[in-house]
């Protein structure tokens, strides 16, 4: 909304300003003594020079600072959600520290309650990523060594897009993270879903994709965690890894056969991108894992 | 009053005999030599020339660079660059716009402009002013090959840390950037040092400061503005490349260091930067509009006073560029409110401007419609500033295009548009011919509109969500139609920029020839010959109106006649005059090299050093610095009375002395202004310090100092003494006393050998890690800084007694002295300072 | 207040940079200041903006602001009475002390309302 007050403003200063040098080219017959000369020049220097920033700067701030205000972190009545977000090169670690039954991890997709403040706690892994979510407000850096908060809120429940909003190395233009806001039943319950018991059921549970899993803590599990089989905390979180809309921090639509489409071309999809080629493994490894990791669908 | 005169003054061609043997004998002492010895010319005309033609060279590399970044971001999904060459791409085009085009072409014009505005014959130090050219020309070499090895800079052109460091970029790209630009900066630095003296000491007889030109106030505060600015730059590059080459943590928080230590370094330079760049181009306009109305610029003390605001304010912007990183908001809201106070000293001087047309009668040439433009741009720009000053609404668009958007807006119209101004302006005094209407019409048709058209819509894309650096984006978000028309905008200036070019080149053969002041000026440069003499004026005049030209319309020719002051060729020396800085009273005659291989073997030899740091071939570098040491020294040396500068002192009566037979000149003046930018140095130095010990997420500080007070007390005391010998020695100099002059020289010499000695064992005892903890990295930098400027005043104090001993200093020629000792102050009061906050402070008041 | 004005002589040309000079040690002294307190005692944020903080920074702005504008009203009326040179010196600086003053209220203004560390 300030945005269209100051848009308009501007545009009325730009026009008046180049208006005003056009017309003093026109020829005028006017001659004027010295202190005559002195006292237009004074008219034109302090009006235009002084009074117009002045009065603009103040009106800028009348508004401005308000909306600021809004989002610092300030000790509310109800202490907010809190969500931790992690940046990594070129992934998005997320964190829920207040789910009610421990902690709940997952990657690439930031499920957020809608209609309440959100306090989220972001760092950074290794370089300064971005942290913004453009239509629900400004965006804060995330830097290694030290966590800064902002305060957002989602008036309505939505889907949001969002992207890394600091030059990160070669990955950065495929650094979506995919949020949501949902009612607060709605999301209490997703959290729910997502404890680790409940992960560790959905992951271990069926007996026909055991050879997958064996397959997946051979080559995967050193840098990737699925709850209840492995820890690996180099790569992104698998746990819930069926249920996401996105594979890959916004590369893929996840849908049937995706993770095996990663797993076969994610140099491709994603230059530069850390995890290994695994050219070693063959076609069948990789659509059993693919298979498998598609069931974790809480 | 002043009054108008309007009729230009034709140029006398038909000199009197007197004057003709003038003009050839000055020639003889100014004049440039051909073939390999032009390396060797010192000359700012020349020089001036060959930076601005050698930045715009590396215009149209930036430019080609920007052509890459459009045709890859055109269409959505695109690789034909693969991000990692994107990044190299964008990296370089914004690296070599901004240190190897924008500030080296300003510089140019100033380093031409300058003395000819203020009725000098050249520049104080022209040695200093090829040193600079050549340090220019290497270092914008050897930055600009990383990208023909496919190994350029890829963190961004303000290479944030720790993406920039060398756990995330392993190659060397990070390495050509930080010791190319650093390269580059010696070249700024050493330019603005000169102007500040230039300006301040040798400007014409009677030209008082209130009565310079306006442009010589705008390039004062630029150079001023240098000397203070570029040093945080310069100390956070040097901590980058220790960190890279060899683990010392500055930066790392792992070992205590702070990826937003560089930020701030950055931006402390970056803020200022862009004000180094926009003021000069300001002054550009200040000085083409009278002239184009035909009236002076009304309120000369009001642009004075927003130039002073102006550069004093930009210093303390630097955080706005920040405003993301977590910084508290009340910190936030004061850089907020002095980004919006800086408005209103451009303001003041849009309205200037305003107001000369106003009153005036302005004839519309094409300089002006160039000016037209800038107007428009900058005004736009400026006004999006002020947008992005206001914090919520800067975190929504920082980082997006829309930033992209507003930095080009100021840059190309607050600083392109005016350069083309004034290129076309005073292009009838560079080659003596004027430029086409026509040509020069359409290029600024073609480049107004592709520019606004590339930008005023990256706004909106801005405001879309579309970050910066991205080197792709998918299809569907709305954005593909914005850039595609960005892109081709983008071609339609390239092409505005293309005939401009092409205009310039051409009238250099098709131009008509031009007449004598062609745009009916009223500033000295004009009473140039058309093109200029190597020696610009045949005699200095005494000035005492701001409109010379304009108030007495004969000077050109009574000047050419050699009616005025120095017009003296017999001593065979180059002479200018050397004045009061406030009120331009005559003090002295300052003698000026003739031309030199010294500047152009000392560049050389730094650039192997810069090389060798590249390839990490230390050894190589070590010996290479002593080398350019020594190339240094020696050049030094050839100064004064020594037979290749004025062994010979004698003056006409009733003129002053020559400068090196005085105490104050202006070598005195360089030395305290290089002292300003070594203290800018010191003092991020110390920031840099206090920083990381209150604020560094995992700083480390060990219970007991690592160094002993007792040593460093020991060492700042042997300083102090020193200073002590030396200024008595000084003091004695000015009473007419020179007992035991060479001897008092060999003894502060020592003095300063023990500082040197007891610092080093400080050192060595002290047991420090510096590639473990960065609080003994900061240590181990402070000593080492320590150490180099003791030995330095050691050194300059033990060739003071040697230059005594070949009769080069002495009573005869008491000005060397007076310069060394302001080195010796100077690293008294640091050198005090740093033991108080590294030895003492931390004992106080514990970790 | 003679002897005051006497012995400062606003007619040379060095006050016209020390207006901004007292501005910008006040703007790196708050800054910095806020920054040290902020890292090593940071008050409550249920404080808001009412600290022991903001109050110290706020009574330093005010002394420099008074501080400016004194040498405001000195170089105005030193101006008044001197001709040619020293009279341009001590008008622009008057109009620098001015503005330097305006300056630290106007950069100064957060700290009444902001809380300081957050």
């Amino acid at each position: 909304m300030i945005w269209w007050v100051m848009l308009s403003f501007a545009t009325v200063v730009l026009v008046a300003v180049t208006a005003l040098w056009l017309y003093t080219f026109k020829t005028r017959d006017v001659s004027r003594t010295p202190a005559q000369e002195r006292r237009v020049a004074r008219r034109w220097i302090v009006g235009g020079g002084i009074v117009l920033p002045v009065v603009t700067v103040i009106a800028l701030l009348a508004f401005g600072v308000p909306t600021g205000k809004r989002m610092l972190t300030l000790p509310l009545d109800e202490p907010p959600e809190v969500i931790e977000v992690t940046g990594h090169q070129w992934w998005w670690e997320v964190r829920y520290p207040g789910a009610p039954n421990g902690v709940v991890v997952t990657s690439n997709q930031l499920i957020m309650p809608a209609g309440e403040p959100v306090d989220f706690h972001v760092t950074a892994a290794d370089v300064i990523h971005g942290f913004w979510i453009p239509r629900l407000g400004g965006k804060i850096d995330m830097l290694p060594g030290r966590i800064n908060r902002i305060r957002l809120e989602a008036d309505e429940p939505g889907v949001f897009g969002a992207q890394c909003a600091e030059l990160c190395g070669v990955g950065h233009a495929h650094m979506h993270l995919y949020v949501e806001a949902l009612p607060r039943e709605e999301f209490d319950a997703w959290l729910a879903a997502r404890s680790e018991e409940a992960l560790a059921e959905l992951a271990t549970s069926d007996p026909a994709f055991a050879s997958a899993r064996e397959n997946f803590t051979t080559f995967c599990a050193s840098c990737h965690r699925v709850a209840g089989v492995s820890a690996g905390t180099i790569g992104p979180d698998l746990s819930d890894l069926g249920g996401r809309t996105m594979l890959g921090a916004g590369t893929l639509a996840m849908e049937e056969g995706a993770v095996y489409q990663w797993l076969r071309h994610h140099q491709t999809l994603k230059p530069g991108n850390r995890m290994p080629q695994h050219d070693d493994l063959d076609t069948d490894t990789l659509s059993g894992l693919g298979d498998w990791l598609e069931t974790l669908t809480p | 009053m002043t009054s108008i005169n309007r009729e230009a003054t034709p140029q006398d061609p038909q000199q009197p005999e007197g004057a003709q043997t003038l003009h050839d004998d000055l020639h003889e002492i100014w004049g440039n030599p051909r073939g390999i010895k032009a390396l060797t010319i010192v000359n700012h005309t020349t020089l001036g020339l060959r930076f601005m033609v050698t930045g715009m060279v590396f215009f149209v590399i930036g430019g080609v660079l920007s052509m890459l970044i459009r045709t890859q971001l055109a269409t959505p999904d695109q690789n034909f660059m693969t991000p990692d060459i994107y990044s190299q791409v964008t990296t370089m085009h914004g690296t070599v716009m901004m240190f190897l085009f924008a500030i080296p072409i300003l510089e140019g014009l100033a380093i031409y402009l300058i003395p000819k505005m203020i009725g000098a014959r050249d520049l104080v130090c022209p040695r200093l002013t090829s040193l600079g050219y050549f340090c220019y020309l290497f270092g914008g070499i050897i930055l600009s090959f990383s990208m023909v090895l496919e190994m350029a800079p890829d963190a961004g052109w303000f290479m944030y840390t720790p993406l920039s460091s060398s756990e995330y970029s392993p190659g060397l790209g990070s390495d050509f950037w930080l010791l190319g630009i650093t390269f580059v900066e010696i070249s700024a630095l050493s330019a603005g040092v000169e102007i500040v003296v230039s300006i301040l000491r040798t400007r014409t007889q009677g030209m008082a400061l209130h009565k310079m030109p306006i442009f010589a106030w705008y390039i004062l505060a630029m150079a001023l503005m240098i000397v203070v600015g570029f040093p945080p730059l310069i100390l956070g590059s040097v901590l980058l490349e220790l960190e890279r080459a060899v683990g010392m943590p500055f930066f790392e928080v792992a070992g205590g260091g702070d990826p937003l230590l560089w930020q701030h370094l950055f931006w402390l330079f970056g803020h200022p930067e862009v004000y180094i760049i926009f003021l000069p181009a300001a002054g550009i306009v200040s000085t083409l509009i009278p002239v184009f109305a035909g009236r002076p610029l009304v309120g000369y003390g009001w642009v004075v006073f927003a130039i002073v605001v102006t550069g004093f304010i930009s210093f303390g912007l630097w955080v706005h560029h920040m405003f993301t990183v977590g910084i508290p908001q009340l910190a936030q809201a004061f850089f907020s409110a002095a980004s919006m106070l800086v408005a209103i000293p451009t303001a003041i001087q849009v309205f200037v401007w305003l107001a000369t047309l106003w009153l005036g009668k302005p004839r519309f040439k094409l300089p002006m419609l160039w000016i037209l433009g800038f107007l428009i741009i900058f005004v736009c720009g400026g006004l999006t500033g002020v947008m992005l000053a206001l914090v919520p609404f800067n975190w929504q668009v920082h980082d997006t295009h829309f930033v992209v958007a507003h930095m080009h807006y100021v840059l190309v119209g607050g600083m392109f548009f005016p350069l083309m101004a004034g290129l076309y302006y005073w292009l009838p005094l560079f080659s003596g011919r004027m430029p086409s209407e026509t040509i020069g019409r359409w290029g600024f048709w073609l480049t107004f509109l592709g520019f606004n058209g590339t930008f005023l819509i990256m706004h909106w894309t801005g405001l879309l969500g579309m970050p910066r650096r991205i080197y792709t984006y998918e299809a569907g978000n709305g954005w593909e139609i914005f850039n595609l028309l960005s892109s081709i905008s983008g071609f339609v200036m390239s092409a505005g920029i293309a005939m401009v070019l092409i205009d310039i080149a051409l009238h250099f053969k098709f131009g008509k020839p031009a007449q004598h002041n062609p745009w009916k000026a009223d500033t000295l440069e004009w009473a140039n010959a058309m093109p200029p003499s190597a020696y610009n004026f045949v005699s200095l005049p005494k000035i005492d109106t701001r409109h010379p030209l304009w108030d007495n319309p004969d000077l050109p020719r009574t000047m050419a006649e050699g009616k005025h002051g120095l017009a003296v060729t017999s001593h065979g020396r180059r002479e200018m005059w050397g004045t009061d800085s406030i009120t331009g009273k005559v003090r002295e005659i300052i003698h000026l090299p003739g031309n030199s291989w010294w500047p152009f073997f000392a560049a050389l030899a730094l650039a192997v050093v810069c090389v060798s740091l590249l390839t990490r071939v230390y050894a190589l570098a070590g010996v290479f610095v002593i080398i350019a040491g020594v190339f240094l020294l020696r050049w030094s040396w050839e100064n004064g009375a020594h037979p290749k500068a004025a062994p010979d002192a004698e003056v006409r009566k009733g003129d002053p002395p020559l400068h090196s037979r005085t105490m104050s000149g202006p070598g005195v003046w360089a030395m305290a202004t290089f002292s300003i930018a070594n203290g800018s140095f010191f003092l991020s130095y110390l920031f840099g310090w206090f920083y990381l010990w209150t604020v560094s997420p995992q700083w480390r500080m060990p219970e007991v100092s690592p160094l002993s007070l007792v040593v460093l007390v020991a060492a700042g005391v042997a300083m102090t003494l020193g200073a002590g010998v030396m200024e008595r020695l000084v003091r004695g100099l000015r009473v007419n006393q020179d007992r035991g002059l060479a001897r008092g020289f060999y003894m502060s010499a020592l003095l300063g050998a023990a500082q040197v000695g007891l610092v080093l064992w400080s050192l060595l005892t002290a047991g420090l890690e510096p590639t473990r903890t960065s609080h003994d990295a900061v240590l181990l930098v402070g000593l080492v800084y320590a150490l180099f400027h003791g030995a330095l005043a050691m050194i300059l104090s033990a060739m003071q007694g040697l230059r005594v001993r070949h009769g080069y200093v002495g009573l005869h020629a008491p000005f060397e002295p007076a310069v060394v000792v302001i080195l010796w102050r100077y690293n008294v009061v640091t050198f005090w300072v740093l033991v108080g906050a590294l030895g003492v402070l931390p004992r106080v008041i514990g970790g | 207040m003679e002897t005051a004005f006497k012995r400062l002589y606003l007619g040379h040309p060095a006050h016209l940079v020390v207006g901004l000079t007292l501005w910008s040690i006040w703007f790196v002294a708050v800054y910095g200041g806020l920054s040290v307190a902020c890292a090593v005692a940071p008050p409550a944020p249920a404080q808001g903006a009412w600290t022991g903080l903001n109050l110290g920074l706020g009574l330093f702005s005010l002394l420099i602001t008074a501080l400016l504008a004194w040498l405001t009203w000195a170089g105005w009326k030193a101006g008044r009475e001197l001709t040619g040179r020293p009279r341009f010196n001590a008008l622009v600086s008057a109009g620098l002390y001015l503005f330097s003053a305006l300056g630290v209220v106007f950069t100064g203004m957060p700290i009444i309302g902001v809380p300081p560390c957050l």
